[in-house]
């Protein structure tokens, strides 16, 4: 079993107040006994956190803050969720990075796989073995044995027993937490939607880092009933004029809250996002009957990000949300370097080009430097809508 | 009361302006922007008036290019490659495909009767712009006027760095190994049109194609960019003031 770290950093008294407070909320999980995992991607399994009553979090970064820092050990072309994600693990200046216990990675992209070898020397790290593929029966069986590995690693790690029950347990919690996220976000589907994309990002961004089951689905519901109430009566914070976009591509939030805020200043509005914030993660519901294990390989496995070959699940969710969400054009994200969704951006292109929907892709980094380039694009793109 | 509509398309490097009256250029007027891109086109704006001989309250002013946002006067703002689709349109009727050149970007734009179907610009970078023209021409110790004149005997060398910073070490290498201007100048536009036809590979580029932007008149850019296109590539006397007459015609 490992040592939980319960101990602030050395760095503490330099931080500002609210983080700070950042490091004290965590501070207080671990005071009451709560073993804390960080991990890194969607294709994380956290029902099996959940299972041993663990706090997970994500640990993917977005701010620069840390990058400089993390190119002393890092090449600076690689992608800045990457860069700062590493930063924030040797500066000591994420609470979740610094108090995690048990980090778990997955092979996803290359910058990421290379970049876990470096921080397992940091951090107590597991790492998923995930296929790039989703239909073969060895590649089912592959990821159905790293989930195997990864409970058995955080039973050793934790002291704990998982329990089958337990499992189906959490798988429950999950689907709760995945439909009333998806109900929030499907009320965008109304024209004028209720809320803007910023505050759907922000929602669902938030959401995240919220421990507690029971107060994170209770502040979804009453969320949503917030927003339908005011919508009820006849607050509009988004014109019925706004030209409807879909964002896609990597995932959103932080400092890349840019994008949706370009996009919205030029009097459009965003209504979904088919990326690893919005609907990739909360559109479908894990089995709940069988054997748990092979029902959370299975939900994972099949999440369509650009690092699947093929990839035919990310343009199912694309196509439809299109159509379920009225939708006038889209936007794909990609972060610098980003190999993997740079390339399918081509094929997201000719896909939307066949339905008829205008696209355009943004690159972008976690500096601030290109908002004026952002803009013009964004601008130029809501203008030809 | 006849229509008055001013545009006014400030960009990294130079102000344009231009006032319509009834649809018809009735002024024009640049100037560098400058420092401040605010104050300059407000000089750009009261020039027009006195060149036509207007009233301000008679006009409807519309601010396009980077320095849009700071132009507090303007009763609209567009973005640029609207407006110079728009404005295209206007110069050259039923153009299909615009290649802009300006000052801090480069654009190819692709149009159908005025409106926008896709865009392609550079990235943050100052390669294939107006901007890494103008610091080659620096680095040769001549203005843009004499740069012109170099690319008249449409001689050439190689220029491998699209990279303006790497690109001004290397033309220090080649004025010392005796390269003369005339074929320096040649590789540097090489370089930039290298750069635009990256971004129309991503466009459908379709006849007819207008050059727009502050080079436009650089006839010895035009015949490589031609070249390479594989297209005849025209230029109007206007065609700096594209945007201009586009961010007009929003009025």
């Amino acid at each position: 079993m490992i040592q939980m770290k319960k101990e602030l950093p050395q760095v503490f008294d330099s931080f500002a107040e609210a983080r700070k407070n950042g490091f004290l909320a965590v501070k207080k999980i671990k005071d009451s006994g709560k073993g804390v995992v960080g991990q890194f991607c969607t294709y994380t399994p956290l029902e099996i956190f959940m299972a041993a009553d663990l706090v997970s979090v994500s640990l993917c970064s977005t701010s620069d803050e840390t990058i400089p820092e993390a190119e002393k050990d890092l090449p600076s072309n690689l992608c800045p969720l990457i860069k700062s994600s590493y930063g924030f693990a040797v500066t000591d200046k994420c609470p979740y990075m610094y108090f995690a216990d048990l980090v778990v990675g997955e092979t996803t992209c290359d910058g990421k796989v290379k970049m876990y070898e470096l921080l397992a020397k940091k951090k107590n790290l597991h790492i998923l073995q995930l296929p790039r593929n989703q239909f073969t029966t060895e590649a089912k069986a592959l990821w159905k044995s790293e989930l195997i590995r990864l409970k058995e690693r955080v039973e050793k790690d934790f002291g704990v027993t998982i329990t089958d029950d337990n499992l189906v347990d959490a798988i429950k919690k999950r689907n709760v937490e995945r439909r009333l996220l998806k109900e929030l976000y499907e009320l965008s589907t109304m024209c004028p939607p209720p809320i803007t994309g910023l505050r759907q990002l922000q929602i669902l961004f938030g959401s995240q880092f919220k421990f507690d089951w029971q107060e994170k689905t209770d502040e979804i519901r009453s969320a949503i009933k917030n927003i339908k109430e005011a919508y009820e009566a006849g607050e509009r914070p988004v014109s019925e004029d706004a030209p409807r976009i879909l964002i896609t591509g990597c995932p959103m939030g932080g400092v890349t809250e840019k994008v949706v805020k370009v996009i919205e200043e030029a009097g459009a509005v965003v209504v979904a996002y088919e990326n690893c914030t919005g609907a990739k993660q909360m559109d479908r519901q894990c089995r709940e009957e069988g054997d748990p294990l092979t029902n959370i390989a299975d939900h994972y496995l099949q999440i369509g990000c650009s690092i699947m070959t093929p990839n035919p699940n990310r343009f199912e969710l694309l196509g439809r949300l299109c159509e379920q969400f009225h939708v006038n054009g889209v936007v794909e994200m990609t972060l610098q370097a980003c190999h993997t969704y740079a390339v399918e951006s081509y094929t997201v292109k000719t896909f939307l080009k066949e339905k008829n929907i205008p696209y355009l892709q943004l690159e972008t980094d976690y500096s601030t430097a290109d908002i004026g380039q952002l803009s013009t694009r964004a601008g130029a793109f809501v203008e030809m809508l | 009361m006849e229509k008055i509509a001013v545009g006014i398309d400030c960009g990294s490097a130079a102000c344009k302006g231009v006032l319509l009256k009834e649809n018809l250029v009735a002024a024009t007027c640049v100037k560098p922007t400058g420092w401040s891109p605010r104050d300059t086109a407000k000089a750009v704006y009261q020039e027009l008036m006195e060149q036509a001989g207007i009233l301000e309250e008679e006009t409807c002013v519309v601010a396009t290019g980077y320095g849009r946002v700071g132009i507090d006067f303007a009763h609209k703002r567009i973005t640029e490659i609207t407006c110079h689709a728009l404005g295209a349109d206007y110069l050259l009727p039923k153009v299909h495909t615009i290649i802009d050149i300006g000052g801090q970007d480069s654009k190819v734009i692709s149009v159908e009767s005025g409106k926008v179907i896709s865009f392609q610009m550079n990235d943050k970078c100052a390669a294939g712009t107006g901007r890494f023209l103008e610091m080659s021409a620096h680095r040769m110790g001549v203005d843009l006027n004499e740069f012109k004149k170099l690319l008249e005997e449409g001689k050439c060398c190689s220029l491998s760095s699209m990279c303006a910073v790497f690109a001004d070490s290397e033309i220090v290498s080649l004025l010392a190994a005796g390269k003369s201007r005339e074929e320096i100048a040649g590789g540097i536009v090489q370089s930039v049109v290298q750069r635009v036809m990256a971004l129309a590979g991503r466009v459908f580029v379709e006849s007819p194609i207008l050059l727009t932007g502050g080079l436009a008149d650089f006839e010895g850019m035009r015949k490589v960019l031609e070249q390479q296109v594989g297209h005849p590539i025209h230029v109007s006397q206007l065609s700096r003031y594209a945007g201009a007459i586009g961010a007009a015609l929003k009025a």
